[in-house]
């Protein structure tokens, strides 16, 4: 093979030139704190012989409608018109019958987009440009920005799913619930498909420090009074993972984003950090911990919340309560109900969670009804650590919000189901958040941890016309987010307190954007709610869904925004176009979401290409007793020589629901050298006792080692109010001053480390090394503490 | 009857909407129509055969699947194509045969209800040692 071959896209099975329908997918537009607006551009060409339709499939970003697409080539540009979606369809389908070239954007369930376009002459490029509204994952020191470049393949019970020879996944859902929706085909490896890329920029009100990418090299231009540049540092990126951006603000305040629209309407969208609802008051916390386990959370992910859940259970008081529960299609529980967080306890978690492997299927529902049973009677908050790769999620809403228990999500995944676990968060009145499988999991774990369980506030309302109606209760850590008109303030009014925010009007279009963003919004909610079943619904639920239909159709004809009701079309009509020819139908694959295992979805391949395994005679694959008689034993098909070919199938089938990966195994246990000061933090955090001390041999020794892990924390920016480990701190700090009958020059370096802690101060030593060793520290402590500051060496 | 119909009208008569069915024909699970341009036209035979992918798709089998059965598959009076099973010797007189292209989810569910029915034969069993002193 020439070098020249080698780079450019071939078919992996056969060496041939790929030609793809879709070459190109470029993001670009500004993202705010307050949502983003965004034009994505498709560059679709034809290699074909006779005209191509093109099919590709995107899942919606959060809180995303699609507004509007321009459709250019050469010698031609047309905008697109919102239409109902039967009539959208209808005008597609005339479009393409009269030879025209026809594009739609019409989405289904669980916010997948079909952008369909047909009649592409052959050799023509012909491009699409999607303007896209959506919402953005808001902290209280900045926000986090997901868009996917792929579409992750997802669990549900009746999905049927292959793979041909080619290394191409392919997953068919059931028509009745899904309608006519074409899921790209999934490939293991991107590299020979279409580029992408991106070029954005991030503005705020509040100065930004830092604007960064977990999943891409990015390249960031950012200067005074200016938005932020941020591209891809690289020509081009394969489709196989979402682009993930973070930018922090350099402080914490509430922010309102103001301007009058053509009419003088004063609209706004207001940022309003949780800080400014007053400090967070302990309280004993009801928490129920669920763990995804099934298939797709192989590897990486569940290594990371296994880890994670342990540091959070060490924020736990002998006064919390907590369940644990994980769930693939069954579920297993601790214990049928709530325990202590005493240290017995956390013991048997920490048994309970090292013998869970990745495996099934994800039945979601099964695992929140288990832990609201748990919660009955009592409240409390539940923490789902998931990637949510599910399809029908329609129906998990409803189950949930009739759960009544409030759900706060973990989502842990490279391609994107942001929108769905936003909303099952948002919906039953949880926080969520969204992270990668390659950035500490672990971490932002134990941060949402620290702040669920205990709502800051209560019974939030907003006075004047605030749309959608604020959240019920706010988390520390999660701002809230608001839409609506207003004229010269904010009123929010919540159990014990209120405030008021005065609004500024700006004058530069911020006024369209807010109420797109709004819209976006308004219809990601409603959409929630429509749910598509097989069977015939009885009539109440029909009239409900007919309701929820209404209520969409009205919000994008308010909004001009596409939804399940209303779709984008536009027909070009040109010279030559040929009545009747029939285009050549491709649709447009993905890559296969990075760090998600190809065979948890997909069977392995066969080499005629479909289902049907050539096995030689129809049977006898060996499979022994062993399998069977000991559960924890790993399969060991044995090869008769008259299937040698289906061997390694069946192996590589049965290892992944049986045998736990080595990659499963915590990161920190296969290399203790390689160990980050994070992990150390972790292991301190998971150690520590019910009291909130660490443990030890005797009173000194305790009030030592925790003296010392409280610095390691500290030293590492960790204080009782600031950064993720801030409830094992203040638990530290507390079982700190509870100690008594130490000697005097011990109480006083005791006394010293409290007050540094309070101040939030640093110590000078490298604490998180001092912590690693056990001899007797108390030396370094007072030099550290009472000796003026003095730094210490290992 | 007039058996020649239109793309649309195909679509009306079976319900698969007209998208489906173009990307039925590019995956070769159907013919294109018999004339093209103007008078493109589909026949009765499109229609029946569009009628069998519903059936198959029903059955439960995947548009690979079918493409391989309709595209020279066994017929139906001999041995159904060769496929690959797992056998699991549940006992010395008992052995169970699970299809080895199930989903991995499926697999599991099968797995587990194997396991069960294993174990309670096991148990049946150690009840009737257990009896046959007395």
């Amino acid at each position: 093979m020439s070098i020249e071959t080698s780079f450019a896209p071939v078919a992996a099975a056969t060496g041939a030139p790929v030609s793809l329908s879709m070459q190109r997918l470029w993001l670009t537009g500004q993202v705010l704190a307050a949502g983003a607006r965004l034009v994505v551009e498709h560059v679709f060409r034809s290699d074909e012989d006779q005209a191509l339709e093109a099919i590709y499939a995107f899942p919606l970003p959060r809180d995303a409608a699609l507004r509007s697409f321009r459709i250019s080539g050469e010698g031609f540009e047309a905008h697109s018109e919102l239409k109902e979606t039967a009539a959208a369809v209808e005008a597609y389908e005339d479009g393409v019958a009269r030879g025209s070239l026809a594009t739609l954007a019409r989405e289904y369930a669980d916010g997948v987009v079909n952008l369909t376009v047909g009649n592409i002459r052959p050799k023509e490029t012909v491009t699409v440009r999607l303007e896209i509204l959506c919402g953005v994952e808001l902290r209280d020191d900045g926000f986090r920005f997901r868009f996917p470049f792929t579409l992750a393949p997802g669990y549900h019970a009746r999905a049927k799913a292959a793979s041909a020879a080619s290394g191409e996944g392919e997953m068919e859902l059931p028509a009745g619930e899904f309608g006519d929706v074409i899921l790209p085909g999934f490939r293991e490896d991107a590299s020979a498909l279409h580029q992408v890329g991106f070029d954005l920029t991030i503005a705020s009100q509040l100065p930004l420090d830092e604007v960064g990418s977990p999943s891409h090299a990015v390249r960031v231009r950012q200067a005074a009074d200016r938005p932020a540049r941020v591209m891809l540092a690289t020509e081009k990126d394969v489709p196989n993972r979402d682009l993930v951006l973070d930018a922090r603000f350099q402080a914490v305040a509430p922010q309102v984003l103001a301007g009058r629209d053509q009419k003088g309407v004063g609209r706004f969208a207001a940022i309003v950090p949780s800080s400014s609802f007053g400090a967070l008051q302990a309280a004993p916390r009801r928490v129920v911990i669920l763990v995804d386990r099934s298939g797709s959370m192989q590897g990486a992910a569940l290594a990371q919340a296994r880890k994670a859940i342990e540091a959070c259970l060490g924020a736990l008081s002998e006064t919390d309560s907590f369940g644990l529960v994980a769930f693939d299609d069954a579920v297993e529980e601790l214990q049928g109900r709530l325990v202590p967080g005493t240290r017995e306890w956390r013991e048997r978690a920490h048994e309970f969670l090292a013998a869970i492997g990745a495996r099934g299927g994800t039945e979601l529902v099964n695992g929140f009804l288990a832990a609201a049973k748990m919660l009955e009677g009592g409240g409390g908050d539940v923490l789902i650590l998931t990637d949510g790769q599910v399809f029908g999620t329609g129906q998990i809403l409803a189950e949930a919000r009739a759960a009544g228990v409030r759900l706060h999500c973990l989502g842990i995944g490279s391609a994107s189901e942001d929108r769905f676990l936003t909303l099952l968060a948002r919906e039953t009145g949880g926080v969520s958040r969204f992270v990668t499988p390659r950035e500490r999991v672990d971490l932002s774990a134990v941060d949402l941890f620290a702040s669920i369980g205990r709502p800051l506030v209560s019974g939030l309302k907003a006075g004047g016309n605030i749309q959608p109606a604020p959240p019920p209760c706010v988390f520390a850590g999660t701002p809230v987010l608001l839409f609506g008109e207003a004229d010269d303030a904010i009123e929010l009014s919540w159990d014990g307190g209120q405030l008021k925010l005065p609004v500024a009007f700006e004058n530069n279009g911020i006024a369209e954007t807010v109420w797109l963003l709004q819209g976006a919004r308004l219809i990601a909610d409603w959409e929630s709610r429509r749910q598509s079943t097989e069977t015939p619904a009885p009539p109440l639920e029909k009239r409900q869904q007919d309701r929820v239909a209404g209520r969409l159709r009205a919000l994008s004809q308010t909004y001009g925004l596409a939804s399940r009701e209303m779709s984008l079309v536009a027909v070009v009509t040109r010279s030559g176009d040929r009545l009747g020819e029939l285009p050549q139908t491709r649709v447009v694959p993905v890559g296969m979401a990075q760090d998600t295992e190809f065979g948890a979805y997909f069977p392995a391949a066969t080499s005629h290409g479909t289902m049907h395994a050539p096995a030689g005679p129809p049977a006898i694959a060996g499979c022994g007793m062993a399998a069977f008689s000991a559960p924890q034993a790993e399969a060991a098909p044995s090869a008769s020589p008259a299937d040698h070919r289906a061997v390694p199938m069946f192996e590589r089938a049965m290892n992944l629901l049986t045998k736990p990966k080595r990659a499963m195994e915590p990161p920190a246990d296969r290399d203790r050298l390689g160990e980050t000061a994070e992990d150390f933090l972790l292991s301190l955090a998971s150690r520590m006792d019910s009291d909130g001390g660490m443990p030890g041999e005797n009173g000194e020794a305790r009030a030592l080692a925790t003296a010392v892990a409280a610095l390691a924390f500290l030293s590492q920016g960790h204080t009782p109010a600031r950064g993720a480990f801030r409830s094992h701190v203040a638990r530290l700090l507390k079982f700190l001053e509870s100690l008594a009958g130490l000697t005097p020059r011990h109480q006083e370096a005791i006394a010293a480390v409290i007050e540094l802690a309070r101040k939030g101060a640093p110590p000078a030593g490298d604490w998180v090394a001092l912590a690693r060793v056990s001899t007797d520290r108390w030396k370094e402590v007072e030099e550290e503490v009472l000796g003026g500051g003095v730094s210490v060496r290992r | 009857m007039n058996s020649s119909r239109t793309l649309a009208e195909l679509s009306e008569s079976t319900g698969i909407p007209a998208r489906t069915i173009r990307f039925y024909i590019a995956r070769g699970l159907l013919h294109g129509p018999v004339k093209s341009g103007r008078g493109a036209v589909y026949t009765a035979e499109h229609l029946a055969r569009l009628e069998k992918i519903q059936q198959l798709q029903a059955e439960g089998h995947m548009l690979a699947e079918i493409a391989h059965l309709l595209a020279g598959g066994p017929p139906a009076h001999t041995a159904a194509p060769p496929s690959a099973w797992w056998q699991h010797v549940v006992d010395e007189d008992v052995m169970v045969f699970v299809r080895g292209d199930a989903s991995p989810w499926r697999m599991k569910a099968i797995r587990l209800a194997v396991d069960e029915f294993a174990s309670r034969l096991r148990e049946q069993q150690t009840d009737q040692t257990r009896r046959k002193p007395e």
